[in-house]
């Protein structure tokens, strides 16, 4: 026990014993994982047999591939569709629970988050059963309504990547109220105040006042809401695999058909899928750095 | 009068959006207490008689009893784990001072940076060199060992609002640093540690990919990989209130967890989202 008593000894054995394999296992299974990524991107393998060296070959394919593009186009709408409808709703009524005392507004609070615990497969085929052609519930909703309600929502190219926006707004958007609820209370009182004094509404007071100092936060929810969409692929993997017709293949689903999916008769392509992970890999950390510039002088400090 | 009228609006958009959640969530259930037969013939019939055995069937004949029980091993097992890794690394290196400690920390850090999608397929080559794969241990190793950066920026900020004088009087008095991180540092992080678990169970029990990518053995399938796959099988089998039975069984851990740590959910999703 007196050995213990030596500091040095104890601090070297706790972080030896605790620290060690930890940062151990992160080298492991996170880094050294990124290092191969790169290395992966230069090879043509099934996975199985022989890695053959092709050098930049996966990156000349990539760049005359058109489905890669087309995957582009659709996370590109995707994103200028999603990213901006979220916001708008979750500032709305984040703004609307906070600012306004109605005796439900508690329950909404709670209620409203509770998308973000589900379960992404549970979400994906509770979505499915909303959008069926013939027992969903939005066609049920249509029917009631008197608005037809024979649609097959994510079976039809015209509707099925438009029918992943409401999807992922439902989603994202409870998150963000709390974000912005958060946010919205670390307004000072005063500001509010003398703009009260000042004989200025409710509306103004959410644009001229609310919004300016949340722009801070709003970037943050920006970049969120971009990685969130990007890599929320598994949505369209279980509800669409992609279809019909590739109409819901977004760059992440294409990237994962290559190297796991049934796509390719069962073989895998993990030199192509890489290359297609490196390209997304600089997509998604140039989009942050562009981001960051391009925001960082709008947000106020008070 | 004006301000009356535009109030109720306001209110009412507040309902709709409470709607869209509770809604599709009501409907779920109680068609999952349908016939077949029913649940084709109308969408909006309420069931005139509850069929309680769809959830028996769920539970043996799609192995949703099976997959629970896997994913009480592996988010049991995992929790454990990473809480530990999570707490004892945040304790070294917040509140011991060492060498490496800030290069290691910002090795950690740089996690953040990187989005993790373009690694599918290196660390699952990874997992199978290592022999890894088709195995629940797999999984809770990769989910748990590695330290995360999120844990320790949540748990290290937590730590250091601790008084210094804690433990420096602990280590006058004679205690060695282990008991000054099980007596101290331990007890007075728990609200902090409490946080960072129930985040990990709602990640862990919702994880899809990973799961299914590296288990491929059904009768190893946790409830969400399970799900899929009963899913994907409907196409053939048709026996849609069964899977919706299925579906609500899965919800109902998440309801429970959620019902009783709301609080702590949303106030620690708030910390992840500023320090992201």
């Amino acid at each position: 026990m007196h050995m213990l008593k030596n500091a040095r000894l104890q601090k070297a054995i706790f972080l030896f014993i605790v620290v060690a394999p930890a940062f151990a296992a992160y080298v492991l299974f996170t880094l050294y994982p990124n290092a191969l990524s790169i290395y992966y991107s230069f090879l043509e393998w099934d996975g199985i047999g022989a890695k053959t060296f092709v050098g930049w070959d996966n990156y000349v394919r990539l760049f005359h591939d058109p489905f890669i593009l087309r995957a582009l186009g659709h996370n590109l709408i995707l994103l200028v569709t999603v990213i901006p409808i979220t916001l708008v709703i979750s500032l709305v009524l984040a703004d609307l629970l906070i600012n306004r005392a109605f005796k439900e507004n508690s329950f909404y609070k709670v209620l409203y988050f509770f998308p973000n615990v589900l379960s992404l497969v549970v979400i994906a085929l509770v979505w499915s059963f909303i959008y069926d052609g013939t027992f969903g519930l939005l066609n049920g909703i249509l029917r009631v309504l008197g608005l037809g309600g024979e649609h097959n929502w994510l079976g039809s190219k015209g509707t099925a990547l438009l029918s992943m926006i409401p999807l992922y707004v439902w989603c994202y958007a409870g998150f963000y109220v709390v974000i912005f609820m958060n946010a919205m209370r670390g307004i000072p009182k005063s500001l509010y105040e003398s703009a009260t004094l000042d004989g200025i509404t409710h509306m103004q007071r959410f644009s001229k006042i609310t919004l300016p100092l949340l722009s801070g936060v709003i970037r943050v929810g920006v970049i969120f809401l971009m990685l969130s969409v990007i890599k929320g692929f598994e949505y369209m993997f279980i509800m669409t695999q992609g279809g019909p017709g590739g109409a819901t293949d977004v760059i992440s689903l294409y990237m994962f058909n290559f190297a796991f999916g049934s796509l390719n008769l069962g073989q895998h392509i993990y030199g192509y899928a890489s290359t297609i992970g490196m390209m997304i890999f600089v997509l998604l950390v140039g989009l942050k750095l562009i981001l960051d510039k391009f925001f960082a002088k709008d947000s106020i400090e008070y | 009068m004006r301000t009356g009228i535009s109030s109720w609006l306001w209110r009412m958009v507040l309902f709709l959006w409470a709607l869209t959640i509770l809604l599709p969530l009501f409907w779920i259930f109680y068609q999952s207490l349908k016939t077949n037969q029913a649940f084709f013939a109308d969408i909006w019939a309420f069931p005139e008689h509850l069929e309680w055995s769809n959830y028996e069937k769920a539970w043996t004949s799609l192995g949703i009893g099976q997959s629970v029980v896997n994913t009480l091993y592996y988010v049991g097992l995992s929790l454990l784990i990473s809480l530990f890794v999570s707490t004892v690394n945040a304790y070294a290196f917040t509140r011991i001072e060492w060498r490496l400690r800030s290069l290691l920390w910002s090795i950690i850090m740089l996690s953040l940076f990187l989005p993790g999608i373009n690694i599918l397929v290196s660390q699952y080559t990874l997992m199978r060199a290592l022999n890894l794969t088709d195995s629940l241990n797999g999984l809770v190793l990769l989910a748990s060992l590695p330290v995360g950066a999120f844990e320790l920026l949540l748990l290290g900020s937590f730590m250091r609002s601790l008084p210094k004088e804690l433990d420096e009087s602990a280590f006058i008095d004679g205690a060695t640093l282990f008991q000054v991180f099980r007596k101290i540092i331990l007890p007075l992080s728990m609200p902090g540690i409490v946080t960072i678990g129930i985040f990990k169970f709602v990640g862990l029990y919702n994880d899809f990919l990973g799961p299914f990518i590296l288990i491929s053995d059904p009768a190893k399938y946790p409830i969400s990989v399970n799900m899929y796959n009963a899913n994907a099988m409907m196409e053939y089998k048709a026996d849609w209130v069964t899977l919706l039975a299925g579906l609500v069984i899965t919800i109902i851990p998440t309801v429970i967890v959620y019902v009783l740590f709301q609080r702590r959910i949303i106030e620690g999703a708030t910390m992840g989202g500023v320090k992201g």
